[in-house]
């Protein structure tokens, strides 16, 4: 037994590594635009509310891998911009995730009563202030379960960028398939391998979320 | 219900050469076509304890949140020790940090505890040394009869109990002047006493306040002066003791009737 597919266990791992870093860096980034645009949504001014509408709608009706092929090839040919697959599949996954993360962002800050504002302003405190020392804080409580989601369907979402050859933890199964022929054994271990990782996300942030929870 | 004289007035309502603490002029106020104060002239000197009385929904709650600019006016002007109130400059923010805010719902943090509550913005905004903060927060806590209760978050105090932790924080940062909009209407009936008694200490000492109540009893006993408002206008003001046994408006008349027959 030369083949083994246990001596592979090291470019698991590391596949397993990669696909964590780039759907945590999607996600990071996913959170950064979203609360721009969630921040937009409610803005008073409306060129800002119509530019966050058209923003959510258009790249959440848009499939992941479509907006995959569209940074890694469609940039290439229409504008010769050549993006390495990483790059292209962070942009792709960014877009795709911060459409979910600014409807869930939004949700959070209106989820913070309006009183709560009133209390904060008539204090005395600037609106970055309030932001900071009252909205946020209340509404992390309702952005953390949601986002959560977020991450793992980065996690999941991240195995398509196998397609335009990014060596993740899906495309290192099928590199260790073609070199061992053992299918359904590789099959099993990338699934193993998303489970812990998933389910490990989902225990750390049901751990959060009582870390963050208001008494009642 | 007493006839207690009323505490006295640390100054007059309108004493000359002294220059009111807060006047406000001709103040119009409108959410879209509605109007909601047509026309509101007040002039409040220092030490002064004014309430609010009236029907609901005549703006006495926005008049209050005009005067620290929560909401914008479309007429007249608010000067508060002689500055203009607006409530998009900049400027609001060193006009609300001399104000006082007690609202009916108490808007505690619920993410903080009452100390926390009471000492975000001395700690936080103006930098205060953290011992010096939450030394001056507990003996707040003491002056309202919650110091108890420090470590408790809002969802675990009862609504009294919240009303009180409110006033120490609108207390915390030294304002000249109090606002209190109808703070008790949101307590259960037995909590309502211990409040009001903590209102009362606060205006003996002297502070000015601007009181929105439906406690005609109470408005009674604390104020220099009643203000009778209908339909966004000021119909009658006085000292309490006349304005309740000798009304000269036919609609103060109609609305003290109405709520003192309960």
């Amino acid at each position: 037994m030369t083949t083994g597919i246990a001596d592979y266990a090291g470019y698991f791992l590391q596949g397993a590594a990669i696909t964590i870093w780039i759907s945590w860096l999607a996600l990071l980034l996913s959170a950064v635009v979203g609360t721009i645009f969630a921040a937009a949504g409610l803005s008073s001014l409306w060129p800002l509310r119509v530019l966050a509408t058209a923003y959510v709608e258009t790249f959440r009706s848009i499939p992941i891998l479509v907006l995959l092929f569209f940074c890694y090839f469609g940039l290439s040919l229409v504008f010769s911009i050549n993006l390495s697959p990483f790059v292209a599949a962070t942009i792709a996954l960014t877009l795709e995730l911060s459409s979910m993360m600014a409807v869930i962002v939004r949700a959070g800050i209106q989820s913070v009563s309006r009183g709560q504002w009133e209390a904060g302003l008539a204090t005395g405190m600037r609106r970055w202030q309030v932001w900071r020392y009252i909205i946020m804080p209340q509404a992390i409580r309702v952005i953390l379960p949601p986002s959560v989601g977020v991450y793992i369907a980065a996690l999941k979402d991240s195995s398509l960028a196998s397609i335009i050859g990014y060596v993740e933890l899906t495309k290192t199964g099928l590199l260790v398939r073609e070199s061992t022929g053992r299918n359904f054994q590789v099959l099993v271990v990338v699934a193993a391998l998303y489970f812990v990782i998933n389910y490990s996300i989902s225990l750390v942030g049901a751990a959060l979320e009582k870390r963050f929870q208001i008494v009642h | 219900m007493s006839t207690d004289t009323p505490p006295a007035p640390a100054a007059a309502g309108s004493s000359p050469g002294v220059p009111p603490i807060l006047r406000l002029e001709g103040v119009v106020k409108r959410f879209g076509r509605r109007t909601i104060l047509n026309g509101v002239s007040l002039s409040v000197a220092r030490g002064e304890v004014v309430c609010f009385i009236g029907p609901s929904g005549t703006g006495k709650s926005t008049l209050l949140r005009c005067v620290n600019g929560l909401e914008d006016i479309q007429g007249g002007r608010i000067l508060f020790n002689g500055q203009s109130v607006e409530a998009h400059s900049r400027r609001i923010v060193g006009v609300r940090r001399q104000i006082g805010m007690i609202f009916q719902s108490f808007n505690l943090y619920p993410h903080l505890t009452a100390l926390e509550n009471v000492t975000l913005v001395p700690i936080r905004i103006q930098h205060e040394p953290r011992r010096e903060a939450e030394q001056r927060a507990r003996e707040l806590f003491r002056k309202v009869h919650v110091e108890q209760r420090a470590d408790a978050y809002p969802g675990q105090m009862s609504g009294g109990e919240q009303q009180r932790v409110a006033i120490a924080r609108a207390l915390a940062v030294n304002p000249s002047l109090l606002m209190f909009d109808e703070p008790t209407s949101a307590l259960d009936p037995e909590t309502v006493g211990d409040v009001l008694a903590v209102i009362e200490d606060l205006a003996r000492e002297g502070r000015t306040m601007l009181v929105v109540t439906h406690e005609i009893g109470f408005a009674r006993r604390v104020c220099n002066r009643m203000v009778f408002m209908d339909e966004g206008k000021i119909v009658e003001e006085g000292p309490p003791d006349s304005m309740l046994n000798d009304p000269k408006n036919e609609r103060t008349r109609q609305f003290l009737s109405s709520v003192l027959r309960t």
